[in-house]
């Protein structure tokens, strides 16, 4: 099969630096010979954006294309000017990323290790990485958590965690994936009392229109094209609409592809 | 590459998880350890050279001071007794069953059985019989009567590894990195 | 994670892994040119004493350490009985006991990072084919990182298998605790490149 994303990616003819926030250009992912995503071109700039989407609706699929961890098949992707997908040490400081589940994305047995981690591999000297991961988990009021095993903390706790570790690198833009899930009410609402004094750019992917109340943009995406586009005002009611819409029916029979 | 690192160290982890399953009896009474089963697995289902270093970083850690062979055990002790020819033998029997379900074209059930029949009995206490007899000063036959015991249990852990890697290459296709 | 290293502090913690472990060597080593059942008697006293020096918990700890002999332990004893060739096997168990009891010495009072660090000098050599010591840094933590995880997912597993038939598990864990390390290592792998990659 050929690997068109060698062939169609274009060089980046925009300059480089100079283009800050995550921009598609007609990108498209496929898998098996089934399109998942269909030519999006977006530039996502706004401070507080939103994807929303129901479940396949190819929503996690363009986290992973923004992240970098997939390639578009066709079509470019270029987070502040950088392919994502070729140049993730270059992007550490740039980029973030919060998956669903803690467990998977968690690699060292005791916190200050996992914290320690993103640093190291930006390649700043042990003594600094040290310092600096005391400073987080003070200013966190979190100082006894240093040498604790991840094993004992609660799920919200190593949320938590993860959130601190990708914070750590200091990034301009982090995605989050339903950062919500699973989570208990109070949790809920401490994470997002956290999100909203964040300075940096936050692009969330969730199926629950409620997360996004606050965004400056929602993204509606069904079917791997862009659906609505616009103020959560507009989008969010129009999608509660069409989920109620759908929900009416009794049988969820179709199976995908 | 990162998908070769994180699956050796997963599988040295389920070893070390699979030696807190308590033995598993059989219909003769002979037990088998489900710890050893997953060493097969090691090299079945991530072929010879990951499932080698997958074995290998679980008996570092084990000989590092953590108790994670069956039955809480480990430190340094293990690898100067008479079990240490075993030890030493699990990461070759891995290799070498790896090594068979890689070079072959039969059915994994197949491939993984005659793996683990060659590699987990046949390699395994080649090294095993002459671990304890230099450790109990006995002579090489005489050291493999010892290890007769075991062999209906081993007998019996080949097939199941088997049939275990062929129920993975259905379960998960793409996953059998050993026919990749 | 819970480590064999004694708790109990000993003159021999500050001794470093490599010098204890060359010891070790050595003295086995030695031990194999010693053959009167009465040198080799004072020589296991001689440890026994040295284990006894860290104190009753440190000493009962240490014999522990040393049940998994015991049907080997058994098996000579009886098998130098019959064949009346008790000074021989005095000799065998006495040397086997002495060995693994300063083996364990030496887990006792190293700590789980001091003999990672052996390893990695030991394996530094395998740097040149792509074994390098921060690999293995990255694989140990891995492993002690996931072994609490894999072990709750078997016990979900297990209860998962027991609320639908009444027989012991048993083999039948296996399969899907396979699959949950496959799975956890793809998203680790993920994980890892998501946050740089091995470079």
């Amino acid at each position: 099969m050929l690997d068109l994303s060698v062939a169609i990616r274009k060089p980046a003819g925009m300059p480089a630096a100079t283009l800050s926030g995550l921009h598609l250009a007609e990108a498209e992912f496929a898998l098996g010979g089934r399109a998942i995503l269909r030519g999006l071109t977006l530039s996502l700039t706004e401070a507080r954006i939103g994807i929303l989407g129901q479940n396949g609706s190819g929503k996690t699929t363009l986290l992973r294309l923004l992240a970098g961890l997939i390639a578009p098949t066709s079509g470019t992707v270029r987070v502040d000017g950088l392919d994502p997908a070729t140049d993730r040490r270059a992007l550490l400081p740039r980029l973030g990323i919060l998956f669903q589940n803690p467990d998977h994305q968690i690699l060292f047995p005791v916190v200050e290790e996992e914290l320690a981690f993103g640093l190291r591999q930006m390649g700043l000297p042990a003594v600094e990485t040290a310092a600096r991961v005391a400073r987080l988990l003070a200013a966190e009021g979190r100082t006894h958590w240093a040498r604790a095993p991840v094993a004992t903390l609660s799920q919200g706790q190593r949320h938590y965690l993860c959130l601190l570790a990708v914070l750590l690198m200091e990034p301009a833009t982090i995605l989050l994936d339903e950062p919500f899930a699973g989570l208990d009410l109070p949790t809920c609402q401490r994470l997002a009392r956290r999100l909203e004094h964040l300075p940096q750019r936050l692009i969330t992917i969730t199926h629950d229109p409620a997360a996004l109340a606050r965004a400056d943009r929602v993204l509606w995406l069904e079917a791997g094209q862009i659906r609505m586009d616009g103020p959560p005002d507009s989008v969010l009611p129009a999608f509660t609409a069409e989920m109620a819409r759908i929900g009416e029916r009794d049988a969820d029979a179709d199976l995908p592809g | 590459m990162e998908r070769n690192l994180t699956h050796i160290a997963l599988f040295a982890a389920l070893i070390a998880v699979l030696g807190l399953v308590p033995k598993i009896d059989l219909a003769a009474g002979v037990p088998i350890t489900a710890q050893s089963l997953g060493v097969m697995l090691c090299g079945t289902v991530l072929g010879a050279r990951r499932g080698a270093l997958a074995v290998l970083l679980f008996l570092a850690l084990v000989a590092a001071g953590l108790p994670l062979l069956s039955g809480g055990r480990g430190g340094l002790g293990l690898f100067a007794g008479p079990s240490a020819g075993f030890l030493v033998g699990f990461p070759i029997a891995a290799f070498v069953a790896g090594w068979v379900v890689e070079r072959t074209t039969l059915t994994p059930a197949i491939a993984a059985g005659a793996g683990a029949v060659i590699g987990g009995i046949g390699v395994l206490y080649l090294f095993g019989i002459t671990g304890m007899s230099i450790a109990l000063g006995k002579s090489w036959t005489e050291a493999s009567y010892l290890a007769l015991a075991f062999l209906p249990g081993d007998i019996v852990k080949a097939v199941l590894a088997g049939l275990i890697t062929q129920a993975i290459a259905r379960m998960r296709p793409g996953a059998l990195m050993s026919r990749a | 994670m819970l480590t064999l290293t004694s708790p109990v502090e000993t003159p021999f913690h500050l001794v470093p892994a490599g010098a204890k472990m060359a010891s070790l060597c050595a003295i086995t080593a030695g031990l194999i040119a010693v053959s009167s059942p009465v040198l080799l008697a004072l020589i296991l006293l001689g440890t026994v004493g040295l284990m006894a020096a860290g104190g009753r918990v440190f000493l009962l700890q240490g014999l522990r350490l040393l049940r998994p002999l015991w049907p080997f332990v058994l098996i000579v004893g009886v098998w130098h009985l019959w064949t009346a060739e008790l000074g021989e096997g005095a000799v065998i168990l006495l040397r086997l006991v002495i060995v693994v009891m300063l083996a364990n010495l030496v887990t006792m009072t190293t700590r789980l990072s001091e003999m990672i660090g052996v390893i990695e000098r030991l394996t530094a050599p395998l740097g040149r084919i792509g074994l390098s010591p921060r690999l293995l840094a990255l694989a140990v933590a891995l492993v002690i990182r996931f072994i609490p995880v894999l072990a709750e997912r078997v016990g979900q597993i297990r209860d998962a298998i027991r609320a639908r038939s009444p027989r012991s598990p048993g083999w039948r864990l296996v399969v899907p605790a396979t699959l949950a390390a496959l799975d956890d290592a793809d998203h680790a792998a993920e994980a890892l490149r998501a946050r740089g990659g091995l470079g």
